[in-house]
């Protein structure tokens, strides 16, 4: 299990980065973490001749709220996002899915750029980002353009970026008081675990806390990517929350879904669970909202 | 050996050449014979390679040396002092929480990385401390013990 042999590249600035990857296209992959990446060579599953280290380009580290956006930059390493105050208090599915993913030991490594371009569908992070809004901005040497991740993900592994592009930042709208989130993941363990399914759920009320105005769920390792259940976010909006539309919203998102049959579980008994990990999360995201709101 | 690379390990510098796809864990071990790092898995998932690079616990099959070059690491070898063992490798006797030893080195450092943020943790802060690092011989909860004992008196 040694790694394949690549030649070794690290740029010091972003333009030099990109310019490496319009020089070496497909024969280069960029570097952050290596969490997935080096695992992936060690088994022999793909073998880059080249990899692009962004781990020193400054540009990509840290995050920041400025002008109510929060930029959360590419190689933000899990356990940062695990520790920041201003994520926990505004955005709680993002919290939980930051420290639930992999252990100490890899959040310590991990980027949040990296598990969103490594797209594997059980992801602890795209779900609650796609909760959230969450938006990419991806550069390359003829310039950047921001992507939703509703349209990022297209198949295990398989995302819209070009050969050519880097991942520079996460882009999240800082959310309104009256709202809120949650997230859960289904595993048979707390670390290490690769989701049977997961759920995050985003509510936005109205000022008295009475109905709902926007609701976004996102299901994970129930399709090929992440996915928005569209029809149980439909029928929540307009709605006043409560227990037994939370359970509808979660029988409506289970019939979306669209599992398989794996090692992990069946699909029968993934779409139970991503009926009751809804109505958990939405129960959540409600709970989270009101406490917030609360604080206004 | 195309990289020249400088890792200060347990406060010693050391000037390496090193090839690009060498882990961190295998130079510690094959090239500098700091052999108190473990390697299990080789994946990420058993935590026995565990190293504090920069204050940080990580598994060091999962850091290409050419990524440490410039940055501070502790291995198991600079925990104790020229006379003294680190109160977590004193209390980890005390309390029996070494059986076979294979996990031990790492499980130290995931702890030290813990007490260094957190010297007063709760049990469930410990557990999630650890919860990277297997070990197949204890069942846990010495360690625990160990852990939650040294937190008491450290740092000396």
């Amino acid at each position: 299990m040694l790694l394949p042999k690549f030649h070794y590249h690290e740029p010091k600035t972003l333009d030099e980065a990109c310019q490496i990857m319009e020089n070496l296209g497909a024969m280069a992959r960029p570097i952050a973490g290596g969490t997935d990446l080096l695992v992936n060579m060690k088994q022999g599953l793909i073998s880059p001749q080249n990899l692009v280290s962004l781990q020193r380009i400054e540009e990509l580290a840290g995050m920041d709220l400025s002008g109510g956006m929060l930029r959360i930059k590419a190689c933000q390493t899990v356990s940062e996002l695990a520790k920041s105050a201003e994520i926990c208090s505004s955005l709680n599915a993002l919290n939980l899915g930051a420290s639930a993913l992999g252990s100490p030991l890899i959040r310590n490594l991990a980027t949040v750029g990296g598990n969103l371009v490594s797209a594997r569908p059980a992801a602890d992070l795209p779900p609650p980002l796609m909760a959230h809004g969450a938006k990419v901005i991806l550069k390359s040497v003829s310039g950047e353009r921001t992507l939703s991740l509703d349209s990022f993900f297209l198949g295990p592994g398989q995302t819209a970026m070009k050969t050519d592009e880097i991942m520079a930042e996460v882009l999240i709208e800082q959310p309104k008081a009256s709202s809120g989130s949650g997230y859960l993941k289904l595993g048979v363990r707390k670390a290490l675990e690769i989701s049977i399914v997961n759920v995050a759920s985003y509510l936005e009320l109205d000022e008295g806390h009475k109905s709902i105005r926007l609701a976004r769920i996102v299901l994970g390792a129930v399709a090929p990517t992440p996915m928005r259940a569209f029809s149980a976010e439909e029928m929540l909006m307009g709605e006043k929350p409560d227990e037994k539309l939370f359970y509808k919203a979660g029988q409506a998102a289970s019939k979306e879904s669209q599992p398989i049959d794996d090692l992990r579980g069946s699909a029968d008994y993934r779409r139970d669970m991503v009926s009751v990990l809804t109505q958990r999360t939405l129960a959540m995201a409600l709970a989270n909202a009101l406490t917030r709101g609360g604080a206004h | 050996m195309d990289n020249k690379i400088t890792l200060t390990i347990n406060s010693k510098v050391y000037e390496i050449r090193v090839e690009s796809n060498q882990t961190l864990s295998e130079v510690l071990r094959d090239q500098l014979r700091l052999t108190g790092t473990k390697v299990g898995c080789n994946m990420g998932d058993c935590g026995a390679c565990a190293v504090i690079m920069d204050g940080k616990p990580v598994n060091a099959c999962l850091v290409l040396a050419v990524q440490a070059n410039g940055r501070e690491i502790l291995t198991v070898e600079g925990l104790a002092d020229e006379r003294d063992l680190h109160p977590l490798q004193r209390a980890f006797l005390e309390k029996g929480a070494v059986q076979c030893g294979f996990c031990t080195p790492g499980m130290l450092l995931s702890a030290k990385g813990l007490l260094d943020q957190n010297p007063t943790p709760s049990e469930e802060e410990i557990k999630m401390a650890i919860s990277g690092n297997l070990c197949r011989c204890t069942g846990y909860v010495k360690i625990i013990e160990a852990i939650k004992s040294a937190s008491e008196t450290y740092p000396l």
